[in-house]
């Protein structure tokens, strides 16, 4: 089915003519898909947040709306229903309503990207596609669906919510091996992570994996580069999307980094022969606009992200067996 | 911006490797001096509880204060308390774990400046730091004392061998002015310099860690459009301006001794004029691009004694009215000779005697209780050489780049466009970039910035010596003359006015305040 965007257009010529001796400045177009109506409520409060921090076109496409929904709702805000619409159609949508200047981004909130042509045929036009494997509660079907799309399409510009989550709790698992801790990063024998949902978890542990280059051996351990076990477990707890603890071992100490009871603050704390005062850190997890933001400024060309995917990809794949 | 300097875990913890974080890694203690004064609690303690809070803060972190006032650490703690509770934003006031956490870290140390005793026990509560909290001799020294004091500090931290630590690294930072003129700027030097090598010394302006001023380098340097045209064969004048509507303020007794040239022009203006100025660096290393303030600042024509009325103009402001309201005239501020000379304006056009700027006049101003508050650089294009287009009433303006730096911060250009109509009428219109609007967000305090990048040793947004003494050696000539001529206008421009009749004759083209 095709879309008429003539009133869409007819709209934008309006405003500008109404507002354009007010100069703008714009970013992007940022392009959101959905099919989950509440999903979609919640995306257009994070989305206007982040919009008000970088001014953007915003095209929502959704999924849930029967055509002929179309309308332009602020400034630069256009609303499309595409319930019914082909791939194609919404790939010429995209382009008859983008910035043409300005990057494409492409928030796609929605499970079942490896059979919908639809997220193929916009991901391959946008300089940035930025997903959420833990959005919809899935298990870890969707961190899956997204580790067998980008092997079959390596050069994706991508960027995962879940990954992006995970920065505070790098940055402690980090700070609990900096200095003379270091060495005992090799001779961890057990990693255990404590976490509402999946995706974070395993990115987490695929994020550990890629780094210390430890491959898969079984459903629950890995071989580290001299070929020890390490084993590890991954135990589904607290809130959705959020890691509440995770625990290094090696053969002489015990790395922690465990959420506090105020929820604000982690806890880092090293017992054994390499002890250390404990330490604390603000989580300051950052909401999902903040989180947008850092995929659209750094996430989709970082390495350690792909190498955490991929490796996180293995782990799963091991579990399959 | 600059390469990061590498931490303690970042060269061998592979957890590291390609990790995106602010975090600073090294841990360390920080020493504050004068840590009972009005900038400590102002902007240096919530700076620097501001980057706890935002996770900047290294893991491993002390912070020592040290002052005359008499405080035991848990009263120091307390006062820490009380003075965030004042300056931070509500959703930051020190509450919960991190805070208990922060203020553990905490201690104090009543102290006299001249007492190498108090000195010796600052050197045990720091080895008490790396035991306790794991901060690895890592040492931060921040002057934040009277200028005078600073010399017997540098000297009682060689006397108690805190000058270098056997394991970590030893950075002092020194807070402006550094010196009132170029001889005490010198022997300052040389009291800091024979205790710590340049690559420790950080000298800190606060106005070079505002966002704006480092927007400078970006605007420049991260386009390739205004690279070619920013020269002597487009650009006809530069204007830098940095206008206070406030007076002195309590500072009356600091002022008076100051004035405009030495408290902002010699620092702040100087340095807007060297980011604008400079050639484009060679890389982003610290020296590459103090390399170039240098350089640049080096070519600008020092005036002689006999040219100093030709191309600056003083002032000093009298009654008035500012926002409605009537202001009292400099002399009657609180601390402040009834007879005073000191100069609350200051103007001055500068050449840059290079291959770049040949010809092109830098006009620089700064000055209180002008009608508003405003800081930026406005690059005025030479006029279109050939005029073929528009009604013969109409005005054509050169074109105008200006890079506002407070109060809103952005970029604005002015050009010339056709009315719509029948007519050929050309008029102005402006193009304006706000970076509030345009990111939507407050940049970070600049104290912020600063203090995290003496913390990573990264010396790029504070000032090398050989700048601070050209510096220096641009104003002298103009001081001298000033000071030794007493100026019976004074007072000679109302608070709330654009400004002494002299600057105007010096260049009648000042854009509005």
């Amino acid at each position: 089915m095709t879309l008429d965007l003539t009133p869409v257009l007819d709209e934008l010529n309006e405003r500008y003519r109404e507002h354009g001796s007010d100069m703008k400045v714009a970013t992007m177009t940022l392009v959101v898909f959905f099919e989950n109506p509440a999903i979609g409520e919640l995306a257009r409060d994070r989305i206007h947040t982040l919009a008000s921090k970088h001014p953007s076109r915003v095209i929502v496409l959704d999924g849930a709306q029967d055509e002929p929904l179309h309308r332009v709702e602020a400034d630069d805000w256009i609303e499309l229903g595409v319930k019914n619409s082909s791939a194609e159609t919404l790939r010429s949508a995209i382009t008859a309503l983008r910035l043409s200047e300005a990057p494409l981004v492409l928030l796609w909130i929605a499970s079942g990207i490896t059979s919908d042509p639809r997220f193929a045929m916009l991901s391959e036009h946008v300089q940035t596609v930025v997903y959420n494997s833990s959005l919809l509660d899935t298990g870890h079907d969707a961190l899956c669906e997204l580790v067998e799309y980008v092997e079959h399409h390596p050069r994706l510009p991508l960027a995962d919510i879940a990954y992006l989550r995970l920065a505070p709790w790098q940055e402690s698992v980090a700070i609990l091996f900096d200095g003379k801790d270091v060495e005992e990063l090799f001779d961890l024998r057990r990693v255990e992570i404590t976490c509402g949902s999946e995706p974070e978890a395993f990115y987490l542990l695929g994020w550990l994996a890629s780094r210390l280059e430890w491959t898969p051996s079984s459903v629950n351990s890995l071989l580290n580069r001299f070929g020890k076990r390490v084993e590890f477990e991954i135990r589904r707890e607290g809130e959705p999307r959020r890691i509440s603890c995770i625990a290094l071992s090696s053969s002489r100490s015990r790395f922690v980094a465990e959420v506090d009871q105020s929820a604000e603050t982690i806890q880092l704390s090293v017992t054994g022969s390499s002890h250390h005062p404990q330490r604390y850190r603000a989580i300051n997890n950052p909401g999902i606009a903040a989180l947008l933001e850092r995929a659209i400024l750094w996430g989709q060309n970082d390495r350690v992200f792909y190498d955490s995917l991929n490796a996180a990809g293995e782990i799963l794949a091991r579990g399959k067996v | 911006m600059p390469a990061r300097a590498v931490g303690d875990g970042a060269a061998v913890n592979p957890l590291r490797a390609g990790l995106s974080s602010d975090r600073i890694t090294d841990p360390c203690s920080a020493v504050f001096f004068g840590a009972s004064g009005d900038l400590f609690k102002r902007m240096l303690l919530p700076a620097i509880y501001s980057m706890r809070l935002s996770g900047t803060l290294p893991a491993d972190f002390a912070l020592v204060g040290f002052a005359r006032t008499n405080y035991d650490d848990d009263g120091f703690r307390e006062y820490c308390r009380q003075q965030l509770d004042l300056f931070m934003p509500d959703d930051q006031k020190p509450q919960g774990a991190l805070w208990d956490d922060f203020s553990r870290r905490i201690t104090y140390l009543t102290a006299d400046f001249t007492d190498t005793r108090h000195f010796t026990a600052l050197k045990e509560r720091l080895a008490q730091n790396d035991e306790q909290f794991g901060t690895a001799g890592n040492h931060l020294f921040y002057l934040a004392t009277p200028p005078p004091v600073f010399p017997e500090i540098i000297k009682q931290l060689k006397k108690a061998g805190l000058d270098k630590d056997a394991q970590g690294w030893t950075r002092v930072v020194v807070e402006k002015p550094f010196g009132t003129d170029l001889d005490s700027a010198r022997t300052l030097q040389r009291a800091i310099e024979s205790v710590f090598p340049e690559s420790e010394i950080y000298r800190i302006d606060h106005y070079l860690g505002k966002e704006p001023v480092q927007d400078i380098i970006a605007l420049r340097f991260a386009n390739t459009i205004f690279e070619p045209i920013w020269n002597r064969n487009y650009v006809a004048n530069i204007q830098i301006t940095s206008a206070e509507s406030l007076g002195v303020e309590e500072r009356g007794g600091y002022y008076d001794h100051a004035g405009a040239l030495r408290d902002m022009i010699q620092n702040h203006v100087i340095n807007l004029l060297a980011l604008v100025a400079m050639e484009a660096p060679i890389g982003s290393s610290a020296d590459d691009i103090r390399n170039e303030k240098y350089k640049v600042l080096s070519a600008i024509q020092l005036p002689s004694h006999g040219e100093v009325f030709g191309m600056s103009a003083r002032g000093q402001y009298g009654e008035g009215t500012i926002d409605g309201r009537a202001v009292k005239g400099y002399r009657q501020e609180q601390d402040v000779a009834p007879d005073s000379n000191t100069e609350t304006f200051a103007a001055a056009k500068l050449h840059i005697e290079n291959w770049r700027w040949g010809g092109v006049p830098f006009y620089l101003r700064s000055g209180k209780r002008l009608p508003r508050k405003v800081s930026e650089i406005a690059v005025t294009f030479k006029p279109i050489p050939h005029r073929f287009y528009g009604e013969s009433t109409d005005q054509i303006e050169p074109n105008v780049l200006v890079i506002k730096i407070e109060p809103d911060e952005g970029i604005s250009m002015r050009f010339e466009a056709k009315v719509p109509g029948p007519k050929e009428h050309i008029r102005s219109v402006y193009m304006d970039f706000s970076y509030g609007s345009g990111f939507g967000v407050q940049s970070p305090p600049a104290y912020e910035r600063l203090i995290g990048d003496a913390m990573q040793g990264d010396q790029t947004l504070f000032t090398r010596w050989d700048a601070v003494e050209r510096a220096w050696e641009i104003v002298t000539p103009i001081l001298e003359v000033w000071q030794n001529t007493k100026d019976f206008s004074f007072p000679n421009y109302a608070a709330g006015s654009q400004g002494p009749e002299g600057a105007f004759k010096l260049f009648p083209g000042w854009r509005r305040l």
